[in-house]
Formats: structure tokens, sequence, C-alpha cells
């Protein structure tokens, strides 16, 4: 090993130093030879540039796509921008003066995509962390999970097809079962103002059902064995078990869940396009709908901006929660590891 | 209080046998350890044990109950986990007072009992703590206050200070034994550690792969080891082997070795006698059982010094008897460096025969 | 060592709850596969054997529904008359050239962001997958305005950067959390060793090769599944599986049999890569917050 001087290798002992005096500046000091020590090029730690350039094409695609639009956005909501309708004027705040005092149906919309978020969640979760308790350890465990996540897999927009095929009242399957089980009348589900929003529960319960339950499997999978078992001999029968040690466990991840299939509502309105289209008479016109409505079908551009800036207002805050989540079930895991 | 029966068990893991005909009886109020290297059984028997695992094959009872399908909640016995299993969302109260809640206990009562439990243990001060926040001692205070404050007929003990530092450990196992006598409540402790069998128990039961090796009292495996398994796995540092050959020497028995030819004693002749099955035997002897100096002495057998360890209070040298390894624990005043001549003499009263191949002990 | 599982004793209870369970997952099986499975049969009928219904209450006319000649006249119409094969072509192209481009930049920048760190790096983070979250409605008016500036709407190549915006830092997102789980020791062993920087960057991705694999094509199925950035972004001349399946719905003559059977060529490709991708589909799906 060569030996080190005061930052500086000494040549006269050093070993490898052959190989550094290639690269490096060759001195005499005092009558001895010496090279100075240069740690950053001896260093393999690469350099920050180096680093920036491999990420700088993502981001600059990322922004061309995203901040651009964003700032655009934020320009019309500000305007009064309609297709064919002269040159856009600029008028202040009038778009979101008038979503939030007088547009009853942007207030609808919201309110209306709370209750549908409410119902598929309430139901997903239900019945997903059923199906996860009774498969979870099952022999059949993987090919069950397997045949029920097909469903996740379809095109929303051909599952609203599909579910639209299957509501029809004159043909579809299951309105004939629903008909001879005497809960539906000749009126399809989505035909009527009162069952519509249940229409379209109903589908999203089918596609999503089995993502909460791949997500409680996973969780379930992490619930520390030894507490369990510490609470059976404690003096615990299954059920107990289930609700004081199992459920806190999963918390974390149904709030994942949660917040998941929350935005995806705002994302993905396929199939209420497809299935109702926002009706009969509003029924169903969950905010997303009503803002696809504003800007593609009444061209009200400038209005449009502003529901949507509302949109992705709520999008981003429930987003930070989500990323504070993100570090939550996998990390904590690793803390407990060592205790147990 | 219960004393434990556990008879022919089996436990099988699939087409695994992980406890292969167990037989162990612990009378009422006894300290038993369960000791061997790890995958040997012995926490496969606790949990049986304890009803976290279904018995394969055979019954084990508490007192007179049989207790194969009752459940743990059934069983009123304690548990102590290798990690603690604390719950990580409740406080160091609330994991105390678990069992009693669970039993519907009223809050006055948890109230007096947690704290008293706790401050036996030392842990008053950390009540509202969350597990987080303790330490690994502490942790494993509180996984013993939630095992002691329901003064269950069995305490189970899977390894629980096998994670704490050495001096903790020595430290715990003082604790641990006291608290057992002054409860006076069965306890089966397992662990690897043979230095916590031989210093807590009344009794040990020694396991090695499924199999029940030996029960008897510490001092028993210590100085009676039923075979050479035993002998080679309990003693730090372990026991020397050296293969040697029993000659009969003019109706006197002597092991011969490369390096020696000691007759054996008269006792252990008369049991040689009624049980050799071969010439070839393993001689054992413990390191401190070997006599060691620089210079001859009668009886002396030359060897060589490998190397030697200053252990502090003691010296251990490692020695080269004709070809053969030969750990020796000595005064640490022995001056025999690397490679210079020694000579070693065996206390013949202390030394064990082993057959071969099976082991067994002759002595 | 310890069973699989934790110890199960039986009861009377436990033995109800298990046949409580069964029944459950019974129907449970029916409810998610009947969609499907009626989706698949009725491809295979004519017209007015799939509007056959037996009457309200007639539980025993439910084998009604088996009661058809199969034919596969609406396969051969879809790809015949009606385009399909151009429009799977064009799915198949904007699925896997955004999948194709999202993955390779995002391993990029995913392998940058894990190395090093640096002011602001959380913030750049959230913004990264908040543009992943942002709902496609919002953006979709000044996207739109952008490509048709740039002359991109109805092209293979405006789809493709348009479901960019979503696989990109979908990519970035989750394949930073594998890098984060190599330990740079590997690389720096290779450069000790001699290696470059991108050979030690190169040596690292046989690693992460498994998990980059099945998030292209998690990224194949987002898009392959996409319908409003396909309908307005790419309507014309990169119409894709789903627009043209909708519009097969048209006010006076639905074509049910034609739906079905386009429901089934674009499902049945995306449901063998659900399998494919099986272990990796809750990371994805979560964004990596979960883990199996």
């Amino acid at each position: 090993m060569a030996a080190r001087t005061g930052g500086r290798f000494d040549l006269g002992r050093a070993a490898t130093a052959d190989a550094a005096a290639a690269v490096l500046p060759v001195r005499h000091v005092a009558g001895v030879r010496t090279i100075d020590y240069a740690p950053a090029r001896l260093n393999p730690q690469p350099s920050r540039s180096y680093y920036f350039w491999m990420m700088a094409p993502a981001i600059v695609v990322l922004a061309a796509i995203s901040l651009y639009p964003f700032f655009w956005l934020v320009w019309m909501s500000l305007h009064n921008v309609e297709v064919g309708a002269g040159p856009d004027t600029f008028v202040g705040f009038a778009n979101f003066e008038r979503l939030f005092t007088r547009d009853r149906k942007f207030w609808n919309g919201w309110s209306l995509l709370l209750q549908y978020s409410a119902m598929c969640l309430s139901l997903q979760i239900v019945l997903g962390v059923l199906l996860a308790v009774i498969l979870n350890g099952s022999r059949y465990e993987k090919i069950l999970v397997t045949v029920i996540l097909m469903p996740m897999m379809m095109a929303p927009v051909i599952a609203g097809l599909v579910w639209y095929y299957l509501y029809n009242s004159t043909f579809g399957w299951y309105h004939w079962l629903l008909q001879s089980a005497g809960i539906l009348g000749e009126t399809s589900i989505v035909g009527s103002t009162s069952t519509a929003m249940l229409g379209l529960v109903i589908v999203d319960v089918w596609q999503w059902t089995p993502l909460i339950t791949l997500i409680t499997l996973a969780g379930m999978k992490r619930v520390p064995r030894d507490q369990l078992e510490a609470n059976m001999v404690d003096g615990a029968g299954e059920l107990r078990n289930f609700f004081a040690i199992v459920l806190p466990n999963l918390y974390p991840f149904l709030l994942i869940a949660i917040l998941l299939r929350f935005m995806d509502n705002f994302r993905f309105i396929d199939v209420a396009l497809t299935l109702t289209g926002g009706g009969p008479a509003d029924a169903t016109n969950i905010l997303p709908v009503y803002l696809f409505d504003v800007s593609f079908q009444y061209f009200k551009l400038g209005r449009g901006a502003a529901i949507a800036l509302t949109l992705l207002l709520v999008t981003i805050l429930l987003g930070m929660l989500l990323v504070r989540l993100f570090e939550g079930p996998q990390s904590r895991r690793a803390d407990m590891g060592s205790e147990g | 209080m219960a004393s434990v029966r556990i008879a022919n068990v089996w436990k099988y893991y699939g087409k695994t046998v992980a406890v292969k005909d167990l037989n162990i009886d612990c009378p009422d109020g006894q300290f038993l350890s369960v000791l061997g290297p790890s995958g040997c059984g012995k926490s496969s028997t606790l949990r049986m044990l304890a009803g976290l695992e279904h018995i394969s094959a055979g019954d084990i009872y508490f007192g007179e109950r049989r207790v194969n399908d009752l459940p743990p909640k059934a069983r009123d016995i304690a548990m102590v986990f290798e990690n603690y299993a604390l719950y990580p969302h409740k406080t160091v109260f609330e994991n105390i007072a678990n069992p009693l809640r669970l039993r519907g206990t009223d809050g006055a009562t948890i109230e007096r009992k947690v704290r008293a439990a706790a401050k036996m243990l030392e842990i008053e001060h950390l009540l509202d703590r969350k597990p987080v926040e303790l330490s690994g001692g502490q942790k494993q205070r509180t996984a013993i206050g939630r095992a002691i404050v329901r003064e269950p007929q069995l305490f189970l003990f899977d390894e629980p200070i096998a994670h704490l530092d050495a001096k903790l450990r020595a430290h715990m196992r003082g604790e641990l034994k006291l608290m057992q006598r002054r409860l006076g409540t069965t306890m089966i402790y397992v662990t690897h550690d043979q230095l916590e069998a031989m210093s807590m128990a009344d009794r040990i039961a020694v396991m090695h792969e499924g199999v029940l090796q030996q029960f008897g009292t510490p001092q028993e495996i210590y100085n009676q080891p039923v075979n050479e398994w035993v002998a080679g796995f309990v003693g730090e540092p372990p026991m020397n082997f050296l293969d040697v050959e029993v000659v009969d020497e003019d109706g006197r028995l002597c092991l011969v070795h490369p390096g020696f030819r000691v007759a054996v004693t008269a006792a252990q002749q008369a049991l040689l006698r009624q049980r050799l099955s071969g010439r070839e035997a393993r001689m054992g002897i413990r390191p401190d059982e070997v006599r060691i100096a620089t210079a001859t002495f009668p009886g002396a057998l030359e060897a060589r010094v490998r190397v030697s360890e200053p252990l502090g209070g003691d010296m251990l040298v490692d020695a080269e008897l004709a070809g053969s390894r030969l750990l020796v624990k000595t005064r640490p005043d022995f001056t025999g460096g690397m490679g210079a001549p020694c000579w070693v003499a065996f206390d013949v009263e202390r030394w064990h025969l082993f057959e071969k191949p099976s082991g067994v002990a002759y002595f | 060592m310890a069973s699989r599982d934790v110890v199960a004793y039986r009861s009377p209870l436990t033995t109800a709850l298990h046949v409580a369970a069964g029944l459950f997952v019974a129907v449970y099986l029916a409810w998610t596969i009947l969609p499907i499975f009626i989706m698949f049969v009725s491809s295979f009928k004519d017209l007015l054997e799939a509007f056959k219904l037996p009457a309200v209450g007639d539980w025993g006319g439910v084998l009604v529904f088996f009661d058809f000649t199969p034919t596969a006249k609406h396969y051969f119409n879809l790809f015949g008359q009606l385009n399909f094969a151009t429009y799977f072509r064009n799915s198949l192209a904007a699925a896997l050239g955004s999948a194709v481009v999202s993955v390779v930049l995002g391993s990029m920048c995913a392998y940058a962001l894990s190395r090093i760190d640096f002011r602001g790096k959380k913030d750049l983070f959230f913004w990264i997958i908040s543009t992943r979250m942002a709902p496609v409605v919002a953006v979709m008016v000044p996207l739109y305005a952008i490509f048709r500036n740039l002359e991109l709407v109805g092209t293979l190549p405006g789809l493709i950067l348009a479901y960019t915006t979503f696989n990109l830092p979908f990519a970035i997102w989750i394949l930073k959390g594998f890098f984060d789980n190599v330990p740079y020791a590997i690389e720096e062993a290779q450069m000790c060793d001699g290696a470059t920087r991108l050979q030690a960057f190169r040596s690292i991705l046989p690693l992460v090769a498994p998990g980059i694999g099945a998030f292209l094509v998690l990224c194949v199925l987002f898009a392959w599944n996409d319908f409003l950035f396909a309908s307005i972004i790419g309507s014309g001349g990169a119409k894709t599986l789903p627009v043209a399946t909708r519009e097969l719905v048209q006010p006076q003559n639905i074509q049910w049999g034609s739906i079905m059977a386009a429901g089934v060529v674009t499902t049945l490709p995306m449901m063998l890569l659900g399998l494919l991708i099986r272990r990796y589909l809750v990371t994805g799906l979560t964004m990596g917050a979960v883990r199996e």
C-alpha cells in the first residue's frame, strides 16, 4: 500500500504509485519524488453532472407535456375562451366566480363524485377485505386470485360497453336477473334517476374490488406472525385476533387503496360516458363528466379550465397525502423487522 | 401450577420430521430447559406446548389434562417470544394488560396487576411508552411482564434473551432464575446457549435432529454425557476428541493413541468389560481436565504448542499431540510459545470413552 | 421451523364459517366471470340469438343462453369490413411505443434520482408523481391545443407522446424504488475494477431487468386500455381499439355482436399480459406503495 504523507503519496515507498503517477502530476519535495493526492480523481464517485444528464431527457419531456399545459390551463381559466365565439377576452376570476356562486351543476358534480366514490369504496373495501381474508393462505389462493383479477385488465370503455349490454332492458341478462328477482321494473338500471348511480357503482365494484383484495392480501402477508401468536397465547380467538392484530396492520394499506381508487375516479370517466353520459337528468353527472361536457360538448374552454383547476388542486392535495403514505407500510415494516 | 408430560410426540412439516418420538416429564414447579442447536426441534416442541402447532402424533398433558386439541387460549399458558412480539400500536401498559383484557378482567384489577408486574421488572416508568421507544432489554421485560401478569400454570420461553447484548444477557439470566424461583411456576425455556441452560435450569433436555439425546440435571449433562454429541455440544471450550484403540494388555485395558498408551481406571475397566463392542473408540476429555507444563513431569506425554490464547483469567493452549489437536485450558502463567515443546497429562478419572461409530458413551 | 400458516383449531363455528366463506367465494367468482363469459359467448352469436331472453321470472329459461349456433362472422366483419386490423396495429404501436420511450427515459431518470441527493429533490419527485395523477379530462384541452399546433393530432407519434404523459412519471416513480434496492456498493465495486460509469450502470441493469420488463408490460396495458386520449388526440389517423369499439355504438344501429367481438379482441391480449406480470401487478397498480 502507498504510504500517505500529508495528502501526498510518497513514491519512494508506494507500491501502486506507478499507476497513479501515470495520471497524476509528479513533483519533487525536499528531494523525494511525490505526486499530488487528488481524491476527486482517484475516487470513482461519478460527478453530479453525469446524473443530471441522465435525468434531463425525461424531465424535459415531462415538463413539455405537463408544465406547459398547466400554465395554459391557468391562462384559459382567466379568459373567456369559447370555440367559434370570437377572440379570447380577459375576464379575471369571472369563470371561478360563476362556478362557485351560480353553477349548480358544478357543486352537484362534486357532491355526486363524493357519493359515487363513497359507495364504490365502501362496497369494494368490504368485499375486497372479506375476499382477501378468506383467500389468504387457502390452498387455491393463487389460482383464485388470478381469476378474480381478470376484470382489472379490461379497458374501462369496453367494460362500460359490456355492462351497457348486460343492463339493456330488452335483452340484457343482468336486467333480466334483477327484474326476475323483483328488484327492477321495466326501466334499465341506468335509465332511472334513482338507480343510475348504482348502475355505475356496480361496474366499478366489479372491475376494481380485486385491487383491494390484492392490496389487502399483500398487507396480510406482512402481519407479523409472532404478534398473532402472542395474542393467541394471551387468550384471543381467531375473530379477536383479526380485529386486534390483523386490521390495525392493514389500515395503512387500506388507506392507500382508498386514495388510489378515489383519485382514479377523477381520472377515469370512460364507464360513465359509455353507460349514462351523465344522465338521466344529471343523476350521474359527476364532476369529471361535467367537465368533459363543458369542454367538449359546449366548447366553453375557459370555464372548463376553471373546473379543471379545481379538480387538479384537489388531486394534488390528495397526492401529497398519498406520497406521505407511500413512505408508510413498506418502510415501517423495515423498522419493525428487528423488534417484530 | 401444573406438571407437563410429553408422551411419544412427533411433529412433521410435510415430509420433514422435526420432532421424533419425544418423551419428557417435567414435575410441577421446575425450571426445564430444552437445549439444542437451531433446527433440532426444540422450538417446534415449545410451539406444540403452546398450541401454536398441531401435534402430529402423541400426547401432551398439563397435569392430568390432555391438551392436544385445546387452542392456546384454553391452555392457561404464557409465552415469551424470541422477538418479544410486542404489539407496536399499544403502550407498554396495554401490552402487559392484553391477556387480562382478553379475559375480561375488571379495570381496577388490571391496573393493580400491571403495576405490580412492572414494579417487579423495574419498568414502571415506561408504562406510557410505545414499543418502538424501548431498548432491547426493556422490550424483553415488557414481554415478560405480559407473561407473568396473568399468573399462568406454565411459562414458555422461546430464546427470550438471545437478542440482547452479552452483558445484559448475563444479568437477565440471574433475574429470570430468581423470578422463576419466586413465582414457583413451571417454566419451559428453549435455548441454543448451553450457558443459559446450565446456569438456570433444574433439568435440561438436550435435543439434536428432532431426537431427545439426554434428559437430566445440568451436572449430569456436563459430567456424564450419554453420547459424543452431547459431550461435544455442552461445555465451553468444547471437549477434545481423540481416536483411540482399546487394547487388552495382560488383563489391563489401555487406550492407545500414536501419542500415548494409558490404562483406564478399575471402575472404567469394569464398565468396559461388560459393554465393549470393538477395538476402535473415541476418547473425550474437557480442556480443563488436561494438565499442561513446559517441563516434563511424571506420566507426561510430549506434545507441541501450536498457538496459545491468553483469555485474562485463563490461558487456552492449542496443542498438537502426535498429529491430534488438543485444546487445554490452563493458568495464565503458562509460558510455552508457538512451536515450543510441552508436556500434557490427562485426568483419567474424568475422561470419557465413546463407542465408534454410534458415539454412545461407555463411561 | 414452523408451519406455513398460523395454527387453527376446528370448532362447529369455524366449520360453519368455512362453508359460508366457500359460498361467498363461489358467488363472487360467478359475478366476476359472468360479464366476461357473456361477452365471449355473445361474440359468437348471431344477432337474433344474442337478443333471446327468457320471460321475466322464468328461471328455468336460463338455458336459452346456450341455445345458439356459433358463428365467427362478427370477427370476420371486424377484420374484413371494419378495418380492425389497422386499429389493432395502431393500438399496439401506440402502447408499445409509449411504453418503450417511458421505460428507457424513465429508467435513466429513476437511476439518477436514486443515486444522488439534491435540494428540492422531494419537490421534483412530487411534481413527477402528480403529473401521473392529474385527471386526464383536466389537462386534455391545453394538451389538444399544443398537439394541434405541432400537427400531432391524429398521428401515432402524437398518441405515443400523449400516453407518455402518464407512463413516463409512472416508470420513473416505480423504477426508482427498484434502483433504491440495488446497493450502490455493486457499482462502486465495478468502478474499482475499472468500469466506466456507463458500464457500471449497465452492470446493475440485469438486477432490475425483471422489474423493468414487468413495468414495460404494465405501461403497454395502461396505454392500450386508454380511451380519452385516444378519442381526442388520436382521433382520425390513429384510431385505437377502444375508440373503434366505442364507435360501433351508433344512435340507430348498435352492432352488439361486433362490439362483443371487439371487446374480446381488445381484452384477451391484456388478460394474458396481466397473467404474465401477475407478481408485479400490485406494485404497479399501487405506484409501488405496496409490494407482494
